[in-house]
């Protein structure tokens, strides 16, 4: 993984992974991991499972390795969910599944939850390769070389992914407003 | 990009994803917790210590066939010399291991970093007394083997 320059943003999360209070760090930065691990997923609750063996191997092994430790921790979730898409163990029936997708990806915004629920409905029909970046990108806060790394995917890739992801999220909410 | 392509970054960055549940931060503060992370080896320490000291002074049970010992004739020396423990066999069990991804080490280079954790057990007997000693203590092992992409 190469790991990417000092950001204002690294910096600020390593001097926050100084301290002790993972709870602090976990409640900041869970829900865009969460978010994350949903989309290599088939469940919320099998996200929750990669998310906590990411975030309890990353807090007592990887956290006071050099790098962004965003990036190094979305590594290992991926990794993770890889591992539990491949075992047969874990199964759980179609109803379970159904239900699990159904589960909201964000918080009931005050207000404006109509216009929240339009873009996560559309969030939710873009391609997978789409969705997955346009997620790394705003929530997990990776940049496009970390993305294109992550993925094993060019950088060009990675980027017109995003950006198809966008436009089709524009059309699909322009069509929406208009027929609503 | 055009503008409305931003405020729409711009919109999205404003969502905010649902939260995990308590359940999780629970499992996670669980996992975390101290008295979670103690390995069960540190537990089996001083057991091993205790059963040790017991077979090191605990009198050897005498047979009724066995004659009983001559309490006049037995060397004065022979009670007060220290018993002399030398080791007779050792293991190292593997019980946890961990593949931590890979890393970038100092010098720039990637590698792999494995985590393992051992007990490692140390037999120790008195061939005089046949007491035996037995020691056990955890081992965390880090490696990292340097790896390149071709």
């Amino acid at each position: 993984m190469t790991l990417s320059k000092q950001t204002p943003v690294t910096r600020r999360m390593e001097a926050t992974l100084n301290d002790e209070s993972w709870k602090n760090w976990f409640q900041h930065y869970g829900p865009k991991l969460l978010l994350c691990a949903r989309q290599w997923t088939r469940s919320y609750a099998d996200a929750e499972d990669v998310v906590q063996e990411a975030f309890v191997r990353f807090w007592c092994h990887q956290r006071h390795l050099d790098g962004d430790p965003r990036a190094l921790l979305i590594t290992s979730i991926r990794r993770s969910a890889i591992d539990l898409a491949r075992s047969n163990t874990r199964r759980t029936n179609r109803e379970e599944n159904t239900a699990a997708a159904n589960e909201p990806y964000f918080e009931p915004a005050i207000g404006t939850d109509d216009r929240s629920l339009l873009i996560e409905a559309a969030i939710r029909r873009l391609p997978a390769p789409q969705r997955e970046v346009l997620t790394l990108k705003i929530w997990g806060e990776l940049t496009f070389e970390q993305i294109a790394e992550e993925l094993a995917v060019p950088l060009n890739t990675a980027a017109s992914r995003y950006r198809y992801a966008l436009a089709a999220l524009r059309n699909e909410l322009s069509s929406a407003e208009c027929h609503g | 990009m055009d503008k409305e392509l931003q405020d729409l970054e711009n919109e999205l960055q404003a969502l905010m994803p649902k939260q995990p549940t308590a359940q999780l931060t629970r499992r996670i503060e669980a996992e975390l917790s101290p008295r979670q992370r103690i390995a069960w080896a540190w537990v089996a320490l001083p057991l091993a210590a205790a059963v040790a000291l017991l077979f090191a002074f605990y009198p050897e049970p005498t047979t009724p066939n066995r004659p009983a010992p001559n309490l006049v004739s037995a060397p004065v020396a022979e009670v007060t010399t220290p018993p002399v423990f030398k080791p007779v066999a050792t293991q190292n069990l593997l019980y946890d291991a961990q593949d931590n991804g890979i890393v970038t080490l100092a010098d720039g280079r990637k590698g792999r970093q494995v985590s393992r954790s051992y007990v490692d057990t140390v037999v120790w007997r008195d061939p005089q007394s046949r007491a035996s000693l037995t020691w056990s203590v955890p081992r965390s092992e880090v490696r990292v083997t340097p790896i390149s992409f071709q």
